[in-house]
């Protein structure tokens, strides 16, 4: 696997991670719209993450 | 890592990698679609996506065209989008439409979501094109329900551009915005681009000295010549990009400038030969391209029929891009018509007069019939008033290069400047009266 491919899956470590976080963070503001409108949106941009960074990586993950 | 690309490593793996990534969304947007959009639980009613695993299996699939989506609109659905919505209507945070040029407009919906999913494949096509965060982009059109140009816009802004709104300005006060705030880069129809460089022109500006060094166009079928005639005019790097409201923008031009990049793993997309619709293109023949956008939730589109007539590229690219090259965009299928039994392509007009008429500043193309014929009329608005021989003689050299390339009869009026209409956004410079 190149260095490429390792960043990559440690990437999407950290996506994933985010993710985590910021649905318990939902979680915890829940009725709070501050707290509720900000993780929407930042969920949205791990959507688009995910298409670039971690689907990379699962790839690479099922070969091995 | 590389700064020419904006996703290094998902730009420059192997087509068939590229195909595996697609292949796994293809089917969780096929298990999405059908448990969450009523139009496609009926669509799919039978389909497993676990079958799905070649691309003669895709093909296998029902296609989805825009009449389908104006019926699911109609449907039972609360709100606006009917049947067509992926998602709680309440979810929804931003509205756009279709033109309505065929028929009734389709609604978009988009959440913030789906919207940021579009932005970031913009985000492919501008960093293509060479835009960077060092860039002033100058918008020079009116803000709308369309979705012309706002994902554009998003995604200069995603990328760190200073975006600078040009919307409730007239062309000339564009150009003096543009010039005062020195902007280094624009986005707009070609037809809009060259009407500009016309404007600045009569305002005694060369439009070189305004300082734009790349333009994206968007928004019509551009000719190699007419991407040239930009180029000249703005002293700029020229890009091309296709895409509409329902498949998103989903191909655009790196600086090689020798065909598009379909945004892959994002879209999905097929090249079906015209006739039989169950074929693939392949290189260097021409088709209909069928797109799936395939991380799109609130407004699911599984194989949507474009109706953008391509012709298909060589795969990759010296850019060192390994994506599906689109070649060339011939125009649209709906616009392809047949002339006293000749197919007639109006994109066709447009390359003759941008590469040979440079004389030539605007022109629409009528067809009508007359009698039992169908008859082609091409207007023409030469740069400036010239003599009744000038007009004699461009008339004689237009419908013989016609014919050569149409294998058409054109009657041919030459018209003084300033008579035809000009464009800020799409132009409509085909007008097939027979259908009126």
């Amino acid at each position: 696997m190149g260095r490429e491919m390792v960043i990559f899956r440690e990437m999407k470590d950290r996506v994933e991670g985010i993710e985590r976080l910021a649905l318990e963070l939902q979680e915890l503001g829940r009725g709070m719209p501050v707290v509720e409108k900000n993780t929407r949106c930042i969920l949205s941009f791990i959507h688009a993450l995910k298409f670039g960074i971690s689907d990379v990586a699962e790839l690479e993950e099922e070969e091995v | 890592m590389e700064r020419k690309y904006w996703n290094p490593v998902l730009e420059t793996l192997p087509q068939e990698r590229l195909w595996e990534i697609e292949l796994k969304n293809f089917r969780k947007l096929l298990s999405y679609a059908k448990d969450h959009s009523a139009l496609y639980r009926e669509k799919l009613k039978g389909v497993d996506p676990k079958e799905i695993r070649t691309r003669e299996d895709l093909r296998q699939l029902p296609l989805t065209d825009k009449e389908d989506l104006r019926r699911a609109q109609e449907g039972a659905g609360r709100g606006l989008y009917g049947d067509l919505l992926g998602v709680p209507w309440e979810d929804v945070t931003t509205f756009r439409q279709t033109s309505g040029t065929t028929g009734r407009p389709v609604y978009v919906p988009e959440t913030y979501e789906s919207w940021q999913w579009r932005v970031e494949a913009w985000c492919h096509i501008l960093w293509m094109a060479g835009f960077r965060e060092a860039d002033r982009v100058f918008m020079p059109f009116g803000y709308n329900v369309y979705v012309a140009f706002w994902e554009g816009h998003y995604a200069a802004e995603k990328i760190g551009c200073e975006v600078v709104p040009g919307g409730a300005l007239d062309t000339k006060g564009r150009i003096n915005k543009m010039r005062e705030v020195s902007a280094t880069a624009m986005m707009s129809t070609p037809t809009y681009g060259l009407h500009m460089a016309e404007e600045a022109q009569k305002m005694g500006i060369d439009p070189k000295e305004i300082g734009i060094r790349r333009i994206l166009c968007a928004g019509e079928p551009m000719p190699g010549a007419t991407r040239r005639l930009l180029e000249e005019a703005w002293g700029a790097e020229v890009y091309d990009h296709i895409g509409g409201t329902e498949p998103c923008g989903w191909a655009g031009m790196c600086q090689q400038r020798d065909g598009l990049h379909v945004i892959e793993p994002f879209f999905l997309v097929e090249v079906l030969d015209r006739e039989t619709m169950s074929r693939e293109a392949g290189e260097g023949e021409e088709g209909v391209a069928v797109v799936t956008p395939l991380g799109r939730r609130s407004f699911p589109l599984i194989r949507f029929n474009t109706k953008d007539v391509v012709v298909r590229g060589k795969d990759g690219c010296a850019c060192g891009r390994t994506s599906m090259m689109i070649k060339k965009v011939l125009g649209r299928a709906d616009d392809l018509v047949k002339v006293r039994g000749v197919l007639f392509n109006p994109a066709s007009v447009e390359e003759v007069l941008r590469e040979e008429f440079p004389e030539v500043r605007e022109y629409e193309v009528l067809l009508e019939r007359k009698g039992a014929m169908d008859e082609i009329t091409l207007r023409v608005e030469p740069e400036q008033e010239m003599g009744k021989e000038y007009h004699l003689a461009l008339r004689g050299r237009l419908m013989e290069r016609l014919k050569m390339k149409t294998n058409l009869r054109f009657e041919i009026e030459v018209l003084p400047p300033g008579t035809l209409p000009r464009y800020t956004l799409k132009a409509k410079r085909f007008k097939d009266l027979r259908r009126s």
